[in-house]
């Protein structure tokens, strides 16, 4: 049976209002997804009734407070199939997450090892590493990809015995190629590496298994899930998370401190300085909650044929420039020669469709590709196929209104 | 639409912006005014001329006659160009003492203009803004 996304429409009130005079139609999820009533609720009935700071007071409040806290460390911790939920650390985002490990590992780091990203890199798996390198004076390295947005056949050559860390991400927020992943962290691991995963795009969309994926560390924000904003997630084995150095410091992280000196906590409150985003962390177990409920699989099918039936129409339609994959991918990416992409996208906006033209914080990934930047519909299980070709009939349109002199 | 730019008087464009009921006017007012405006040569879009904080590139060149200001702009973006027509309307031919006087923030206000802008362009509108108003 071919999964329906209108039976979800229902959990999104956001999506039923007009934008101007037009029905919404909102593909930026790639940014942000929209919230389900599983989310919202949560999150109210946080404040409306076990409002409370975690792992401090001994009151009732408190103690139904924490207890929440944890359990949604718990739940979290099985939707990226995490074997303890001690290896989950709270971080306001996939950012911050990345940069408690690249402040981390920095004493670890001498000057002449090496960092290997790869060119789909988002800013944030990116600067953080750069800035890394010029602080002990490592190498960045980089995996390229072909000028056509491919692997390049010869990447082993980049592992090498000095490669320290290996960060990528799954999918690619800007053009949504996959990275393979396994083939990389292999050959990461077989040089004594660290590795990182940057799951940003991948947790709204693909079940996630830490352990098969065997790597270090596993990043991604909540807000992109379908969670709140401002929650995201570390996750890290055992004796990678035991090796970062805090690059916070204060309440919660402490077990003992005088003016001489302090003991840290243990994990993961080790890694979790300041009162926690408890609203956010109650959100985010929402979100996975939400998805557990759903077939996964049905969901990313659909999504998938969201983005090809796009990529087939447009493709057809001629004159337009695809910098995605044409198949197994939840989002479009393109460029129209000689018409500038904002010019598309305040069309598009005026008609309620929303969509992101920029360079998708991937400032190298768009020199490589000789484009400024792209146009991006992104989508999520609750779009429609009516609101697919919303898109292509808008955008189309738009194409025709802008090429006439 | 081949005016040039000098023909338009800023009272058209005024009460054409004013006119839109809705984006797509908007959109489609921006674009026909884009091209009542000549567009810049190569050398004339030098770094120097470029502004910065705009998502789409943005030229403005400032020319003093007999103390007036005239100006000269381009992007590659149509709307911005639009935009720019919009906002040079208002000021092309003052001196920078009258210039400085107004407040076109709220014109632009009153041409539809700030509601259209997403927030970063109009970041990218308030450095043209700079520009138009500095020595
Ligand atoms: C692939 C990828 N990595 C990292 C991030 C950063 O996420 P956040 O801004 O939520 O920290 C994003 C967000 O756009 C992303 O798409």
């Amino acid at each position: 049976m071919v999964f329906d996304p209108t039976s979800l429409r229902p959990l999104f009130p956001i999506l039923s209002q007009p934008a101007y005079d037009h029905p919404l139609v909102y593909l930026d999820n790639a940014a942000t997804t929209q919230k389900p009533l599983w989310v919202l609720d949560a999150i109210q009935d946080y404040y409306r009734s076990f409002n409370a700071n975690v792992h401090r007071g001994a009151h009732f409040l408190s103690d139904r407070a924490t207890n929440r806290f944890e359990q949604a460390r718990e739940t979290v911790a099985r939707f990226i199939n995490a074997p303890l939920q001690s290896h989950v650390i709270w971080t306001k985002g996939a950012t911050e997450a990345i940069n408690t490990v690249a402040y981390g590992l920095e004493h670890l780091l001498e000057k002449g090892d090496e960092i290997l990203i790869t060119s789909l890199e988002h800013h944030a798996n990116l600067v953080p590493w750069q800035q890394l390198a010029f602080r002990t004076g490592a190498r960045l390295r980089v995996l390229p990809l072909t000028s056509k947005g491919e692997w390049e056949e010869e990447y082993a050559r980049y592992f090498t015995d000095r490669t320290r860390i290996f960060a990528a991400t799954q999918i690619s927020n800007a053009i949504g190629t996959s990275t393979p992943l396994q083939v990389m962290l292999d050959l990461a691991k077989q040089q004594g590496a660290f590795t990182l995963v940057d799951g940003a795009q991948a947790v709204a969309h693909y079940p996630v298994d830490v352990q098969a994926l065997d790597c270090d560390f596993y990043v991604f924000s909540g807000h992109k899930m379908y969670g709140p904003t401002g929650i995201g997630v570390l996750y890290g084995k055992n004796h990678a998370l035991e090796v970062l150095m805090p690059y916070q410091t204060g309440g919660e992280m402490v077990r003992h401190v005088s003016h001489q000196a302090t003991e840290f906590n243990v994990l993961p409150y080790r890694l979790e300085a300041g009162t926690p985003h408890i609203e956010g962390v109650i959100g985010l177990a929402a979100a996975c909650d939400f998805l557990c409920t759903q077939d996964r699989l049905a969901l990313l099918a659909w999504e998938q044929s969201l983005a090809r039936h796009v990529y087939t129409r447009l493709h057809k339609a001629g004159g337009i420039e695809l910098y995605s994959p044409e198949k197994n991918t939840t989002l479009v990416s393109l460029s129209v020669p000689n018409i500038h992409i904002l010019d598309l996208n305040a069309y598009l906006d005026s008609q309620g469709v929303a969509v992101r033209a920029g360079s998708h914080c991937a400032h190298p990934l768009m020199a490589q590709l000789g484009v400024a930047g792209t146009l991006r519909a992104s989508f999520a299980c609750y779009n429609t196929m009516e609101e697919a070709n919303r898109f292509c009939d808008v955008l189309l349109e738009a194409i025709d209104l802008l090429n006439e002199e | 639409m081949t005016d040039p730019l000098g023909q338009q008087r800023p009272i058209d464009i005024k009460a054409q912006l004013q006119a839109c009921r809705s984006k797509e006017d908007t959109f489609k007012t921006l674009v026909m005014l884009s091209k009542t405006q000549p567009r810049l040569t190569a050398e004339e879009k030098t770094e120097d001329n470029k502004i910065k904080g705009c998502e789409s590139a943005v030229w403005l060149i400032i020319e003093e006659k007999d103390g007036l200001r005239h100006f000269k702009a381009d992007s590659d973006a149509k709307l911005m160009r639009g935009v720019l027509v919009a906002i040079l309307s208002l000021v092309k031919g003052k001196s920078l003492a009258d210039i400085q006087q107004m407040d076109l923030k709220a014109e632009l206000a009153e041409l539809n203009l700030s509601s259209y802008l997403t927030s970063s362009r109009t970041n990218g509108v308030l450095a043209i803004l700079d520009k138009i108003t500095s020595h």
